[in-house]
């Protein structure tokens, strides 16, 4: 019978399997690790370890770094571009800037096909989209001799103002496939509609170099699953925060790019809607950086304006993540002057922090809450001994003398630091979007989110905070959490004033039917498909666009710039009623709904629990260290209550719960921490 | 030093965890003003990140400036709010916002354009928010607001100096739009007053938070103290240091005004305990072009060009204290009012390439060439695609080569040294905008400038006007005859200009690097080249292995390879981009070169500008073989330019070049 969903999130270091009870709703987790060579042979092993039976199993998602590190380590197919002659470097010179302003020593990645490889064909379509050279079909057949030659497996087609006539991308594209079976040839008229030669041509040739990694990957995978007795289809989790099947991702390979990153923020918006809270803010610490994502009214915020490396964005729309240098083996240190700094450098995890006791003595973040009593010195069920002594010295050198500090003061001014670090990154999230944090709820996990959350709670006075029940595991968590989604989208550029709300609707009714295709293909029946439209619009002279959601049928173009006044309004704090308004692109989100089963429900049995152990711990909020219950987080039934000062522990996690909060665990066992008195 | 910031020891009062959180906050602070000015902006110029923020203490002295701003607009934000002070001081309300552009109070030129506002903490102001951004055209003789033939600002644009824009939160109407009414774009200059206000409000509410927070008094003292911060620590590296001196000259191509004949700039650097000046005596006059620099954009150079070196150090007023610049009254780095200045980016680049010349010599393991030169071109007339044949008006620039370094090559198609963070725009949307459909855009064979590491290569892009009528062609450019150079060994990389060849006649026509207004017609075509960067160290020292690496993908051609390089490659398959290096013939070749290279430095430039003339050798022998400047159009020699361009090249390359590979055919290890 099949009653289980299982999920697998691949990771530089872990592999992480999440598998839901359908009937119960129960979750259990695994955490292998990952075999970077071959990631599916990690990923398969796991599910043998936890004794997953693949007949059983009804839905199977997977979320993966794989084309993360293709993309990074440049392990690519012998890949080519096509392009309009006179513009064969448009992704090497870029918009030519750098990210590294002052330093001339710190180059820009380089493009991810070389110069010999991206040749070119005469023809030139204009703005308007009129031929102004015919495509050269002659050239065509040679650069398919040559490319044959030389065993390209992938063809991006990247031609000027394809945007507006894909006429010749596809002729040319006809040209290639014929001469060179087997090879992914993809043209930028089909990834990206949209207007911009880097951004289209750069999302292109990310799509096309990915297509046979993720091809070849997906099948063997899909073979190996098919094999163990899995009937359905394989989902990859996309940078949108959706799902796709096989067949899609074989076209949007390039949506695969982010795929880690998001499950985390849906994990997270979605544990944060559980709890009630459509806004709330993710925080996803690891031992080297941390993830900060933002939830409002339910949706993620999302972004096109990312990549993998700086200099070649990816356009597709990927849940807006900001990553920071700031994680449990960050390093603190003081520079020549004798200022204070925390990460981004960190000690990773060989050699590791101070107390891992593998040759590193310079402190972190870990070994300052070792030193502060925060975190115990017995990990992951007592598989991992951390030596208190170590840190107590690291800190004391490290930082405490040359400041002339006691050595509480200085592990604590070390956790400060790198909790105001995640505060700026928050923020920059938050606060210069036009978002006030103490609307939001806190959600804190990875591996070391917990021991920082209510600190930067109370820091951002952000009211509550949820520490998930699985803290370490709620990225794969995310991966089972998520729908079919299609992002599609093309350029409309015209001023409000002349725009047809009946050409606007033609535009987005075509989009919807491409959308549904898509879905039915994939076996999403019409009442679970969820079809929403936005535009982006700015005002007229401007050069950023706001996307503004609009509803079904369009019929009222003064609606939509009333909407986009107001979004401007809220987010940039001011609107010009007198100035005319853009509209830039049309935005379809083809949504299929997959049955999600719920997290399991317990009673609230209610309580105050008992702890076995207290430790001395020191906070910020106290000047001395005070004698600490420490509780587990398995023995916390439903229904608790607690105050701080408290130490929850657990296999993945250690939650700190300063004095003067209340705790409460949830009917999901989730953690609930009120910092302040607006909490719910 | 005594004076380390250790412990109780320090001069600093700030617990260092608070001193840490609050140096971090205004860095942000500032950041999320840039965020929102790129959101909201119209010129695009700013869009395309021209552009800075500022947060300054209540004397106007910088406490942090942006992590991505243009490096052209540091070390002139403190200026500018000083003299707003010093215009306003006893006056100001909250909820006021100033304004100020003005070059000869410690501004660049009139297109940044400067928001201030005070922030205030009861009656007290206690810091100034400051957003500056280039408007894309502010009034003067020519769309864009450069103009070639000024010699004094009356043609270059308004000059805004300190005024209140806003009142206590209220648009002052009749001045902005007076000041709008003497742009082309009065509706995207109150678009970009509007967007920049906010920025400064946005900060104000920040800096409002910490004060709430941490109180006034920790506050106001983090200002002082992270400027003491980084002061200490510019000294500390300084004080490591070897005292001495060390000088140069760059070149600005010409003064219209007097005949051939490069400008010079002379930087000379002394470094002294835990200070460094920098003395600009010697340089030349004003000249009477847009051309000059007035003392804070020359500040600006010296302070951009030596954050260089210490990319690490945060940006702001404790930076400038340990450094000296000294400059010459009424001269081209120190122009007084109403000089023209609107093209001070031109001596600004010297400036830099002078300082990574020097401290090349000071830090040898960051040693880097001469870049390429920012070019403007700037376009206006009549688009006769739509009805009413409205206005339009086209402004370009493009990436180029950077210097060869000590370990490496040159970075291809970059901004200029200008700002890095400058973007290029992309075509599709230049299209749409303008009756102007490119060509090409792309990297150009050869541009760099051959090096044991070469310099980045540049790029060509070649335009057509389409449908226009009363079109007009202006450009801003520079080294068309003081060549982007290389050093210890390196070569020359080729010069900037442009070319029209016109539809009627089918001519080419060389405009060089400096003009303004010139007509052009529906079917005309114009090409700029931008340079390579100059090259480091020989190029014969050069592995052949790297050469071919380049001619592989195209960057450097056969023929060039063996020209520039004495690299020999035999091809294997052209298909394939496979070739192999003949060994025995690359020691010939480089056999020969090293035999002859000193002579050709020294052939008569006459015989040289004839053989140029005939079509013989191209402009890349010209300047890299003969070191001969001619007008690249006629052929027409320039004596003395050549004989200053001689002058650069025996000092930067020929000194440097070693000598025995005349004899072995490669350099003895």
């Amino acid at each position: 019978m099949s009653n289980l969903r299982v999920a697998v999130d691949i990771g530089g270091t872990f592999t992480d399997i999440c598998i839901m009870d359908e009937a119960s709703g129960k979750v259990r987790v695994a955490k292998t690790p990952s075999t970077p060579d071959d990631p599916l042979e990690g990923a398969m092993n796991g599910l043998g370890e936890a004794k997953v039976d693949l007949n059983d199993v009804s839905l199977f998602s997977h979320g993966t770094t794989v084309a993360t590190n293709a993309l990074i380590t440049r392990r690519l197919p012998p890949a080519a571009m096509v392009c309009t002659r006179g513009f064969r470097d448009v992704i090497e010179i870029r918009r030519a800037n750098k990210e590294e302003l002052w330093d001339t020593y710190k180059d820009v990645a380089p493009p991810y096909i070389r110069r010999r490889d991206r040749l070119v064909v005469s023809e030139r379509i204009d703005q308007a989209g009129e031929v102004v050279e015919a495509l050269n079909e002659d050239e065509a057949r040679e650069v398919a001799r040559v490319l044959k030659k030389r065993g390209v497996e992938s063809v991006a087609i990247c031609l000027m103002n394809s945007y507006m006539n894909p006429a010749h991308e596809q002729r040319l594209r006809e040209i290639l496939v014929a001469e060179m079976p087997g090879a992914d040839i993809i043209t930028s008229s089909d990834t990206l509609p949209e207007i911009f030669e880097h951004e289209r041509f750069s999302t292109t040739v990310v799509n096309s170099i990915l297509s046979p990694v993720i091809g070849r990957y997906v099948q063997r995978m899909s073979e190996q699953l098919k094999e163990g007795g899995y009937a359905s289809d394989l989902l990859l989790l996309h940078s949108g925060g959706g799902v796709m099947t096989p067949a899609t991702a074989a076209r949007f390979a390039g949506r695969l790019a982010g795929s880690g990153i998001a499950a985390g923020a849906i994990a997270s918006r979605h544990i944060a809607m559980l709890c009630g809270y459509e806004n709330s803010i993710g925080l996803d610490m690891g031992g080297t950086s941390c993830d900060v994502s933002l939830v409002y009214g339910g949706q993620s915020r999302v972004t096109k304006d990312w990549g993998i490396e700086f200099g070649h964005p990816i356009r597709f729309p990927s849940i807006e993540v900001l990553t920071i240098g700031a994680g449990g083996g960050s390093l603190a240190w003081i520079d020549d002057v004798g200022a204070l700094h925390n990460g981004p450098q960190s000690a990773g995890a060989d050699p590791g922090p101070a107390c891992y006791g593998r040759g590193n003595d310079v402190p972190t973040n870990t070994d300052a809450n070792v030193a502060l009593g925060r975190l115990g010195t017995s990990l992951a069920g007592g598989n991992i001994t951390l030596d208190r002594g170590a840190a107590e010295t690291a800190v004391k050198t490290g930082v405490a003398e040359p400041l002339g500090m006691s050595m509480d003061d200085a592990a604590k001014s070390i956790v400060s630091v790198a909790n105001a670090n995640m505060a700026d990154a928050v923020r920059l999230i938050s606060i210069s979007r036009g978002y006030d944090p103490r609307d939001f709820a806190l959600v804190a996990f990875g591996g070391a989110g917990a021991l920082h959350g209510v600190a930067l709670a109370k820091e951002l006075a952000i009211p509550t905070v949820i520490v998930p029940p699985n803290p370490g595991v709620t990225s794969a968590l995310g991966c089972l959490l998520v729908d079919i989604r299609h992002d599609l989208a093309q350029s409309y550029l015209k001023s409000a004033s002349e725009a047809d709300a009946g050409d606007i609707e033609a535009k987005f009714a075509e989009m919807e039917n491409e959308a549904r295709e898509r879905l039915e293909a994939e076996g999403v029946a019409a009442k679970d498909m969820l079809l929403q439209r936005a535009i982006d619009m700015m005002y007229e002279g401007q050069w950023r666009s706001l996307t503004v959601p609009v509803g079904a049928p369009f019929n009222s173009v003064e609606e939509a710039i009333e909407a986009f006044h107001r979004d401007h309004e809220r987010e940039y704090a001011f609107r010009r009623d007198d100035a005319g308004v853009d509209l830039f692109r049309l935005n379809l989100t083809a949504i299929g709904v997959t049955q999600k089963a719920e997290l399991q429900k317990h009673e609230k049995t209610g309580g105050t629990p008992s702890a076995n152990t207290t430790r001395m711990v020191a906070f910020d909020e106290l000047d001395a260290p005070v004698d600490t219950p420490i509780y587990q987080h398995e023995d916390l039934g439903a229904g608790s209550t607690f105050n701080g000062p408290a130490i929850v522990e657990q296999l993945d996690s250690t939650t700190v719960i300063p004095p003067g909060v209340r705790v409460e665990v949830d009917e999901w066992l989730n953690i609930r921490i009120y910092v302040s008195e607006d909490s719910k | 030093m005594s004076d380390n910031r250790t412990g109780t020891g320090s001069g600093l009062t700030l617990d260092p965890v608070t001193f840490e959180v609050l140096k971090n906050s205004f860095i942000t602070t500032v950041d999320q003003m840039a965020e929102q000015v790129l959101r909201t902006c119209y010129s695009f110029v700013i869009y395309n990140r021209d552009f800075s923020s500022a947060l300054n203490d209540a004397n106007g002295d910088s406490i942090a400036q942006g992590n991505q701003d243009i490096a052209v607009h540091v070390g002139t934000l403190h200026y500018t709010c000083k003299d707003v002070i010093r215009a306003f001081k006893g006056e100001m309300k909250p909820g006021d916002v100033f304004m100020i552009n003005d070059p000869y109070a410690g501004g660049t030129h009139f297109n940044d354009v400067r928001l201030i506002r005070p922030i205030f903490v009861g009656d007290e102001i206690i810091a100034y928010s400051q957003s500056n951004g280039h408007w894309s055209d502010v009034g003067g003789s020519v769309p864009g607001s450069f103009d070639v033939n000024a010699r004094e600002m009356f043609r270059e644009g308004i000059r805004i100096t300190p005024i209140r824009i806003i009142d206590q939160g209220v648009l002052r109407e009749d001045v902005a739009n007076m000041i709008a009414a003497n742009t082309r774009d009065p509706k995207s200059v109150i678009g970009d007053m509007r967007a920049q206000t906010e920025a400064t409000r946005v900060a104000e509410r920040e800096i409002l938070r910490l004060v709430d927070k941490y109180g006034k008094d920790t506050v106001v003292t983090g200002f002082k103290e992270v400027q003491d911060y980084v002061e200490q620590a510019t000294r500390q590296r300084i004080a490591e240091l070897p005292d001495g001196s060390w000088e140069t000259v760059d070149y600005i191509d010409r003064d219209p005004g007097q005949g051939e004949g490069l400008i010079p700039i002379r930087v000379k650097l002394t470094i002294k305990g835990d200070e460094a000046t920098y003395d600009f005596t010697g340089s030349h006059g004003c000249i009477s072009t847009l051309y000059n620099s007035a003392f804070g954009a020359t500040f600006s150079g010296v302070v951009a060009g030596m954050k260089t070196y210490f990319p690490d150090l945060p940006l702001n007023s404790g930076f400038y204290r340990p450094i000296n610049v000294i400059a010459p009254k009424d001269s081209i780095v120190d122009a007084p009012w109403p000089v023209a200045v609107t093209g001070f980016l031109m001596p600004f680049e010297k400036i830099m390439n002078s300082i990574y010349e020097i401290w090349s010599d000071i830090i040898p393991e960051r040693a880097i060439a001469c870049a390429f030169n920012l070019e403007y071109l700037l376009t206006g007339g009549r688009d006769t695609r739509h009805e009413g044949k409205p206005m339009f008006m086209f402004y370009d620039w493009l990436p180029g080569g950077w210097g060869g370094r000590a370990t490496k090559d040159g970075c291809n198609v970059t901004t200029a040294c200008f700002g890095t963070g400058l973007q290029t725009q992309p075509i599709e949307g230049q299209e749409r905008l303008s009756p102007i459909l490119a060509n090409e855009f792309e990297i150009l064979r050869d541009s760099a400038g051959p090096g044991r590491f070469r310099g980045g290569a540049g790029v060509v892009k070649t335009s057509t006007l389409r449908e226009a009528e009363d079109t007009v062609l202006s450009y801003i450019c520079d080294r068309e005859r003081a060549i982007v150079w290389g050093i210890k060994g390196g070569l020359p990389s080729l010069p900037h200009g442009l070319w029209v060849k016109r539809a009627e006649t089918g001519e080419k026509e060389w405009l060089g690097t400096i003009f303004s207004d010139v007509p052009i017609k529906s079917g005309d075509m114009f090409s700029r080249p931008t340079g390579g960067g100059g090259g480091l160290g020989d190029p014969l020292e050069r592995d052949p292995a790297a050469v071919m690496l380049d001619v592989e993908d195209d960057y450097v051609s056969l023929e060039r390879a063996k020209i520039d390089y004495g690299v020999v490659l035999k091809v294997i398959d052209i298909d394939l981009a496979q070739y192999e290096v003949d060994a025995e013939a690359t020691k010939e070749a480089r056999r020969e070169i090293a035999k002859a290279r000193r002579g050709w430095l020294a052939e008569d430039p006459v015989d040289i500008a004839a053989r140029y003339q005939k079509g013989e050798i191209n402009n890349m022998d010209m300047v890299r073989r003969y070191a001969v400047i001619v007008d690249w159009g006629t052929g027409e020699l320039m004596p003395k330019s050549t004989e200053q361009f001689r002058e650069s090249v025996k000092i930067r390359t020929a000194d440097h070049w070693n000598d025995n590979i005349a004899e072995f055919g490669e350099a003895a290890e």
